[in-house]
């Protein structure tokens, strides 16, 4: 932040954040497996193209109105709100900032397809990295509308309350981990960085009329920006589930070790919107332990196909492999822990 | 946070607005149409309809700023990427017949289990109301699987058969789901009756008959002995909501 500013700052550059290599290998990934499942299916290919396109509109459309949402939020930031407003409200301690971003969920109530684009705007504001991952990784259960789905399927009771301290720690840990290390252009695809601090305080804020027009060119160009990234998920999550039959999954998890490693997959695989899984948990009520349905419930919200690859339109690659492998170790040992001290089936 | 820029040349501006609309109206036919059930769990309707209207509305507001001279700040660029992959779900919607899961998307077997777990009421429907997904229930409920012999049953599936099975065995099966078939799960009562060798996989039954105890893959089970087996049409609403 402390370089040369350019008189005018730079539009954050959209441009490049999906290589082609990137792409290649999603697209080979996809193909490599459709042919697998044509040839161990054995059902004939408009069979199973019927199959999959049925499974990956389920997803897409089951996921789309949270996009748009975030979507709308993203612009609305981007229009009113100044990263002035922004830093005057976090605590400036940078311990106690990073574990306020745990329920910033709860001023923008989003779920993961929706937290994505806000959180790009609220950096491109220049919020600090590590608020953003708490904020990221904790907003799709820590909000009002996530807290009904939860207490309406489950109740008030150890599921929620597990959920809500799990969220919170594991969100929190990874949070302080890069809230000690990590600086922006380590971190931050380069079209996400905050590329000057002063200019937009100083331009007079947007009438109301001009500002609603401006947020929804933005909401228009989030929805296309982040929206491949959803397309990519979904496909990627609807050939899988063409492939690996959640029967299979569940006769390998047993134990208290092994159910809360096959719910973790199964979250990470089913990618459902976050405001809807405490249902399918429930599902699973009758046939996992405590630990492993809060596995499910904690770490799907924060990671799965489709937010991982939303994932790269904000970060490096590198990062999005640490966001994807702490929540799941946390989590992990959290649940198997869970399991043995509850007990067990 | 903006400076102007080139505008996006106008065709390609054209494109957003018409995968917007696309999109939009694609959905909106999902819901005229009564095919948004083989998707998702039509309790969550209303935020498709809520979709399809942001989306027309944003694609028809895009379409009346290209009226206008390109102004500062009604314009931002977008990769030419994203409108090809945003437009992906749109073909695959039209051009793909839809349908919803059946027989030949089960991979791994149809559970005996009901899902759907703890929370659920356990009021008692009269045995002739009850579909699958409740006779599962009632079984789980009931450790004796002989309580429920002699009991009538009147239930809608698909035929679904599996290598392992005698020859006059079959399941009449279900796929159930929560929010979308994205969590779809395939359950279904076993039946054994002679003569059925006619009809396909995946066709679509009514199934009335007597319960029976016996055993079934290995499981003690209540079977149904059929009375009567009609094939119908694939019914309204395909998927059985847990």
């Amino acid at each position: 932040m402390s370089s040369v500013s350019p008189a005018v700052p730079a539009v954050p550059s959209l441009r490049n954040p999906l290589s082609p290599l990137v792409y290649a290998l999603v697209g080979v990934a996809i193909l490599g497996a459709l042919l697998y499942g044509i040839f161990s299916t054995g059902q004939a290919p408009d069979v199973l193209l019927n199959i999959f396109t049925t499974r990956f509109l389920g997803i897409f459309i089951e996921a789309v109105p949270f996009l748009l949402l975030g979507s709308l939020i993203s612009g609305l930031i981007e229009s009113y709100v100044r990263t002035d407003d922004l830093l005057r409200y976090l605590p400036r301690n940078p311990i106690l900032s990073t574990l306020a971003g745990v329920f910033l969920g709860i001023i923008f109530p989003v779920c993961e397809c929706g937290v994505v684009p806000v959180v790009r705007r609220l950096y491109m504001k220049g919020l600090p990295i590590s608020v953003g991952m708490t904020f990221l990784l904790a907003a799709p259960f820590m909000n009002p509308i996530v807290f009904a789905s939860t207490y309406i399927a489950f109740g008030f009771g150890p599921i929620f309350i597990g959920r809500f301290l799990i969220t919170f720690v594991v969100a929190g840990a990874v949070g302080l981990i890069f809230a000690l290390t990590s600086k922006p252009n380590d971190v931050l695809q380069s079209g996400v960085i905050l590329q000057e601090t002063g200019w937009e305080n100083m331009q007079p804020r947007r009438s109301f009329a001009a500002g609603l027009r401006y947020a929804m060119v933005t909401a228009a160009t989030e929805f296309f920006e982040m929206g491949r990234y959803l397309v990519f998920g979904c496909l990627l999550a609807a050939a899988l589930q063409t492939l690996v039959s959640q029967e299979a999954l569940f006769s390998i998890g047993r134990g208290p070790i092994l159910s809360a490693l096959v719910m973790l997959v199964l979250a990470f695989l089913l990618s459902v919107c976050s405001t809807v899984d405490a249902f399918i948990a429930l599902a699973f009520s009758l046939t996992f332990p405590t630990g492993s349905l809060l596995a499910f419930l904690s770490f799907g919200p924060m990671v799965d196909i489709k937010s991982t690859l939303m994932f790269r339109g904000i970060f490096k690659p590198r990062i999005v492999f640490y966001l994807v492998l702490l929540p799941f170790l946390m989590n992990w040992v959290i649940a198997a822990l869970i399991n043995i001290t509850l007990g067990y089936y | 946070m903006m400076t102007p820029t080139a505008a996006p040349p106008r065709w390609q501006e054209g494109l957003k607005c018409a995968v917007m609309i696309g999109m939009g109206l694609y959905l909106a036919a999902l819901i005229l149409t009564n095919r948004l059930s083989n998707y998702i769990n039509l309790q969550f309707g209303w935020l498709t309809l809520m979709s399809a209207v942001l989306l027309i509305g944003m694609g028809l507001w895009s379409l009346w700023q290209m009226r206008r001279p390109t102004a500062f700040g009604t314009h931002l660029p977008i990769q030419l990427s994203s409108l090809f992959v945003l437009s992906i779900p749109l073909l695959l919607g039209v051009l793909v017949p839809s349908q919803p899961l059946s027989a030949s998307a089960i991979t791994g077997g149809v559970s005996l289990n009901p899902v759907g777990g703890r929370m659920v009421q356990n009021y008692v429907k009269p045995p002739l109301e009850r579909n699958i997904l409740e006779w599962l229930r009632e079984f789980s409920n009931t450790a004796n699987p002989v309580a429920f012999d002699g009991m009538e049953v009147d239930v809608v599936g698909f035929i679904y058969r599996e290598p392992n099975m005698e020859a006059n065995q079959f399941m009449v099966a279900r796929f159930t789901m929560s929010c979308c078939v994205a969590d779809a799960f395939a359950i279904g009562l076993p039946v054994e009756a002679e003569s059925i060798a006619d009809l396909a996989d995946g066709t679509w039954i009514r199934v009335r008959g007597t319960l029976k105890s016996g055993t079934f893959n290995g499981n003690a089970v209540p079977i149904i002995t059929p009375t009567a087996i009609d094939p119908i049409d694939t019914p309204d609403q395909p998927y059985l909501y847990s």
